[in-house]
């Protein structure tokens, strides 16, 4: 994708997410002492990202190119990447070393395989 | 300069000093969400233009595969909004301690936080070492900060990454992130279960239009995840072995 998104449309895009992160953390800075979050709210709420990001991650390596199919075979360098950097993660809490270890093995799949 | 001013510079400064330690991983955040960015398609201008105004790394890293499917508009930013979510509840926690503050400055300190310094201010409001006057310059140094810190990567990597072919597979760092954002938080079992009730969905619901295979995922898993966290809370306490 040499040409790269963009346009008005975009620009729009790009307020609605600077709202939703305006919204979300100035929420209860500016709300009344009168709001309060339920407990029940609370827990959704704790869970939504957790859910939200598996929601795109997974799609996004298993079905990837966008296919009608999903690929959960060894030769999926996608998953091989993904599963190289979440061993990682069970083993150090470290970005960095979960990112090199997820492209590198991302990387030699696709030139391997 | 008064001797308030004085001593509410020496809290900014303290609070500039208290955030060091995470600036390395606020550094590279920020430097995977610009290379995410640029790889995933977005030109130069508009990559920075998204980090100044947006400034939530897991949501534009959430959005970015919907802006280059061409999603609707309503399902990217309600997408944006779902990631963001935490932030109500870090909103909710920092409350008590500015609660006398101006509401503009309310704005401002919301605005800058993140999951970085609100972890931050958190520690220091738990271990009583929040300092007892100017609780608001102190965060301010926290924000000020981890704010350049993040931006400045984000620049670096938007640079950067323009330079370095497509056919590396950069884009991919923007996934792996995301993994390493949510790995973490798989360490209760309502979480887990959420997210697989979540990405079974999402799978199963992927062929329906405007992406919104992704929003039956997140609503699913988010059902699932409360419901099991309500049995796990009516489960007696069990004693552990040997006791």
């Amino acid at each position: 994708m040499n040409e790269g998104v963009s346009g008005i449309a975009l620009g729009v895009v790009i307020v609605g997410l600077a709202l939703s992160t305006f919204v979300t953390r100035t929420s209860f800075l500016l709300a009344g002492a009168r709001f309060r979050l339920g407990s029940r709210v609370e827990v959704a709420l704790r869970y939504a990202p957790v859910c939200t990001l598996a929601a795109i991650i997974v799609p996004d390596i298993l079905l990837h190119p966008p296919a009608a199919t999903i690929d959960l075979s060894v030769l999926n360098p996608r998953l091989i990447g993904a599963l190289a950097a979440g061993l990682w993660l069970c083993w150090s809490r470290n970005l960095i070393g979960c990112l090199g270890s997820g492209m590198a093995a991302y990387t030699l799949a696709r030139l391997c395989l | 300069m008064t001797a308030t001013d004085a001593a509410r510079k020496e809290t900014f400064r303290q609070g500039q000093r208290a955030i060091l330690p995470s600036l390395p991983g606020a550094f590279a955040w920020g430097m995977i969400s610009g290379v995410a960015m640029v790889k995933g398609g977005l030109t130069v201008p508009w990559a920075i233009m998204m980090s100044l105004m947006v400034y939530a790394g897991s949501a534009q890293l959430a959005a970015l595969p919907l802006i280059v499917a061409g999603a609707p508009l309503w399902v990217i930013v309600t997408t944006g909004l779902i990631t963001n979510l935490r932030f109500v509840i870090y909103s909710a926690a920092l409350r008590p301690y500015f609660a006398d503050e101006p509401w503009r400055k309310r704005a401002a300190l919301g605005f800058f936080m993140t999951d970085f310094t609100f972890t931050r201010f958190m520690r220091s409001a738990q271990d009583g070492s929040l300092p007892e006057r100017n609780r608001d310059a102190w965060f301010a140094g926290v924000c000020a900060n981890n704010w350049v810190t993040w931006q400045f990567s984000a620049m670096t990597g938007i640079i950067g990454a323009s330079y370095v072919p497509t056919d590396w597979g950069l884009e991919f760092t923007g996934t792996l992130a995301l993994v390493a954002l949510v790995g973490p938080s798989l360490n209760a079992r309502p979480a887990v279960v959420g997210a697989i009730v979540a990405a079974v969905v999402a799978l199963l619901a992927f062929p329906l239009p405007f992406k919104l295979g992704l929003f039956c995922g997140a609503l699913a898993g988010i059902a699932a995840a409360t419901l099991a966290d309500s049995w796990q809370q009516r489960e007696p306490p069990r004693t552990p072995e040997g006791a």
